[in-house]
């Protein structure tokens, strides 16, 4: 008897809230980051390589996700079977120290705050989109930075940064982007 | 019996009425916007989406719980600011009662005891607390004053509790859980907020906060907020005098002055009027002691400044704080404590898989109090200084797939001189969605002020009372000892943690502590007492550390997100405790079975995002009895829901313990505090930002 009551009880929160679900379903509304996966795959699309990046028409687009991954494992179900031209998806995790240079995209996790300029140096001249989610991020050197106001997703340009890429990004990206000025005399 | 099953039964009809009326409210407005059958397999994949739609979508966990979390060689839990708004949590030991392996009782409306993994009581001493770095256990008793622990609750980033020791990083005390409660940075707190608040128990609060630029990249917030709560009622149902009310108010500025150094100065103000029904020791006859209403106040306030320094591959952090702490209890003790600590940290990264922190502090403790007949505490005025400094290095092996965590702290305070904390914590990744964790430390409790130089007086037993038959009345006391030394902890943990799918993850944590030097209560020789002529014998027992035995326990916690807009979480909290008395201790208390923490524990949680901004939640909690104070078990039932209608106003209203029109939680320990019951509640508030 003394469990039953609290069996009913959840019972009947159970059912109550399933059928508030059933009715509520719509997907307007999402997590944080599966939108931001959905960014980075449509950067992908809107970002041209320079010549010689990639090896193969069919080599792949290396995501790197450095230090510490707040995307669990969303980016890799979300991009497991996708392909921009003939290019799949490989996504590692990296962490600070080890070899960045074999990314093509390097999503730098705000765990690398403290360090981030050495980082941007450490990429100097080669074609890697790096993508930040971090304040602040843009203005430092990343390319592109994902930031979250009213509880939507936004993004700043970089485009000094782009451009010591050797990136191409698209007027379309840009139209969207926040641009962020040259970085100033006390960022570096 | 048989009355208080119908009357259960009664209230849980009444409990379902509530929650059908709360839901059948909601539903016509679901009914409305669903624009035709939904799947409920439909997950969202957002690659199908233009960066235009992205950019449309409402995120709605804008949590940061995966991160740290996910990659830490300890049993970690985060309330998130989302958390304590859909539990409907109206201060933060109410917000901790969703942590596995914490045990949240509440004595009375301004009193609760709170532990984690046992030794759960009013005077818990081995849980440490901080707020924004700073330590809010107090040196008196080694516990924390929950009254007066309080910050503007939506200000709150998250509150990051770790059960098992933290000693390594945060000393002394840190022995079975530290809490973090952690606020925004003054940039995320940007314009104004004005909330209010009522209640069937919350008579009434309000709170303001404004937050502005004084220039780039400086931000500053201030805020004020007031509550009052209605008394309680005791266990017969007469209405008690536990009501309370406070004033808070209190500042923050961060400043990102260059991109390498940023500085938080904040500080806050505090006065809280509370009441409680006391029971005192007294040598007249017939009663031997006296029962009356008592009111106190706490007072106080902190100012901390704190500064970060990046350098390329180090950063370090400077911190530093005063902290005032008044209490009066006029009948019973008054103590007045400033805290002045510093505290500095560095981070060093060494080449390519080892971080390296060390730091040092200094803390210095100033008390002054006034006695009573029941409480004493001795000497009137102390001054402890207390330095410590940690050494401890993270080294990656395997291709990043094994980290491990070697160090120890390093500290020397008054009473019982030099002390060391180590750990080593080993945290392996087995696949991408799984990892398995390892942990054995060391933590030490070391003594209070009280444990020193308190004589506190418990009772009376009448003069001619068997088995004493003594001609004067009989005071038995409790006393401190100088000789009293630090308990010791041993703690062995292991730990799992599986994504099994993009929607469900499991976090699970095991332990065995083993406890030595515990703290008892040896009897002495008895004092013959009184002032001109002696009129009363005192009976000590004096605080002696003989008393040890071990703990083991379980904690899983599961999150299932069952739709993008349906998560359901549950976490159930397993704890034995084997605790008893050494041979050569003569302490006269019986050993309690599992002490005053409950065996098992659980609660499962349901939030659903409605559409049009609605949200609800509902949580059922089970607590297990109490044998050793003899109060029954219990479940019950939380229901919150928020509605935006626009975006600068949310609307919310729940109710708590819907199952129970009133049950008891805790009897208190030491000081006679009249317990009271914890009611069915209802409350509605409203706040907007502009």
């Amino acid at each position: 008897m003394r469990l039953l009551r609290p069996i009913i009880a959840i019972g009947i929160c159970l059912s109550l809230t399933l059928g508030a679900s059933a009715q509520a379903l719509d997907s307007s509304d999402s997590s944080e980051y599966l939108i931001k996966a959905g960014f980075i795959y449509n950067f992908a699309k809107l970002v041209g390589w320079p010549q010689g990046a990639f090896a193969q028409p069919d080599s792949p687009i290396v995501i790197g996700i450095l230090g510490t991954d707040p995307f669990g494992g969303i980016i890799d179900r979300i991009l497991a079977d996708k392909q921009i031209d003939a290019r799949h998806f490989v996504i590692k995790r990296l962490k600070w120290g080890m070899d960045l240079k074999g990314c093509d995209i390097l999503f730098i996790g705000s765990s690398e705050a403290s360090h981030l300029e050495e980082v941007i140096r450490s990429l100097k001249g080669l074609p890697i989109l790096t993508i930040g989610e971090t304040p602040g991020f843009a203005r430092r050197g990343c390319i592109i930075n994902l930031i979250v106001e009213d509880n939507k997703v936004r993004f700043e340009v970089n485009l000094d940064a782009a451009k010591q890429a050797d990136l191409n990004i698209s007027s379309r990206l840009l139209a969207l982007a926040r641009i962020i000025p040259q970085p100033t005399a006390d960022a570096r | 019996m048989s009355s208080i099953r119908k009357n259960n039964v009664t209230l849980m009809a009444s409990a379902g009425r509530i929650l059908l009326a709360g839901v059948l409210a909601v539903c016509p407005v679901a009914n409305a916007s669903a624009a035709g059958p939904g799947n409920p397999q439909n997950v969202l994949d957002p690659t199908q989406l233009s960066l235009e739609d992205l950019m449309n979508l409402q995120v709605t966990s804008v949590s940061k719980r995966p991160q740290k979390v996910a990659d830490s060689a300890a049993a970690v839990f985060v309330i998130t600011q989302e958390d304590i708004r859909r539990s409907g949590a109206a201060s933060i030991p109410e917000a901790l009662r969703m942590v596995p392996g914490v045990e949240v009782a509440r004595i009375d409306e301004n009193k609760w005891a709170i532990g984690s993994r046992g030794f759960n009581g009013r005077f818990d001493n081995k849980l440490l607390v901080l707020i924004d770095g700073r330590s809010v256990y107090t040196p008196l008793f080694s516990g924390v004053y929950w009254n007066v622990q309080d910050v503007l609750l939506e200000d709150v980033d998250r509150i990051e509790v770790i059960r098992g020791p933290g000693a390594t990083l945060w000393g002394a005390n840190a022995v079975d859980g530290v809490i973090n409660i952690i606020t925004k940075s003054a940039k995320n707190t940007q314009g104004g907020l004005v909330t209010a608040e009522a209640g069937s128990e919350e008579r009434t609060a309000e709170s303001v906060r404004y937050g502005g630029k004084v220039k780039d990249n400086t931000y500053y917030r201030v805020y004020g907020k007031y509550f009052d709560w209605y008394p309680s009622i005791d266990a017969t149902g007469a209405t008690a005098s536990d009501g309370w009310h406070a004033l808070r108010g209190g500042f923050r500025v961060d400043s990102n002055l260059t991109t390498t150094n940023s500085f938080t100065i904040q500080g806050d103000i505090y006065h809280d009027n509370f009441g409680e029904t006391l029971t005192v020791p007294s040598l007249t006859s017939p009663t031997f002691a006296s029962t009356y209403p008592n009111n106190g106040y706490n007072s106080g306030g902190n100012l901390l400044g704190r500064w970060n320094h990046s350098f390329s591959r180090s950063s370090t952090s400077l911190q530093m704080y005063y902290d005032r702490t008044n209490i009066a209890d006029p009948t019973v003790f008054s103590d007045h404590e400033s805290v002045y600590d510093i505290d500095f940290q560095h981070d060093i990264h060494l080449g390519e898989s080892q971080e390296l922190v060390w730091g040092f502090g200094y803390r210095s403790i100033q008390d002054t109090n006034g006695s009573s007949f029941t409480v004493a505490l001795l000497p009137a005025h102390s001054s402890l200084n207390q330095y410590s400094a940690f050494l401890q290095d993270e080294v990656s092996l395997l291709d990043n797939r094994m980290h491990i965590t070697v160090g120890s702290k390093f500290e020397h305070n008054p009473f019982t001189g030099f002390e060391f904390e180590p750990n080593v914590r080993v945290l392996g990744t087995l696949t991408k969605e799984q990892s398995v964790w390892a942990a054995v430390s060391r933590a030490v409790r070391t003594p209070a002020l009280t444990e020193e130089g308190l004589q506190l007086n418990e009772g009376v037993i009448p003069p001619g009372a068997p088995p004493l038959n003594s001609p004067l009345p009989v005071v038995e006391a409790v006393f401190g000892s100088p000789l009293f030394g630090s308990e010791d902890l041993l703690a062995y943990e292991v730990g799992y943690r599986v994504q099994a799918t993009s929607s469900f993850s499991l976090d699970l944590a095991a332990f065995y502590n083993n406890y030595t030097n515990l703290r008892s209560a040896e009897p002495g020789a008895p004092i013959l007492a009184g002032n001109p002529v002696p009129s009363y014998v005192v009976l000590p027992f004096v605080a002696s550390n003989k008393m040890s035995g071990g703990t083991y326990g379980i904690e899983p916690f599961a999150e299932w997100k069952v739709l993008p807009r349906w998560k359901l979480s549950g976490s159930y909290s397993f704890l034995r405790m084997n605790i008893h008395k050494n041979a050569d201790s003569l302490d006269p208390t019986p050993d309690i079975p599992n002490g005053l923490s409950p065996r098992h524990q659980f609660y499962f949680r349901s939030s659903l995002d409605l559409p049009k901004h609605l949200e609800q939640d509902l949580m059922v909690r089970y607590v297990d009895k109490l044998p050793g104070l003899d109060i029954p078990s219990y479940y019950s039932l939380d229901l919150h829901i928020g509605w935006k209608p626009i975006s600068q106003l949310q609307l919310s209203f729940g109710g708590q313990d819907l199952l129970n029109s009133k049950h008891l939680e805790f009897i208190p320990e030491f000081i006679n505090t009249l317990p009271t019951q914890v009611r069915r509640t209802v409350y509605g508030g409203i706040s907007w930002t502009f």
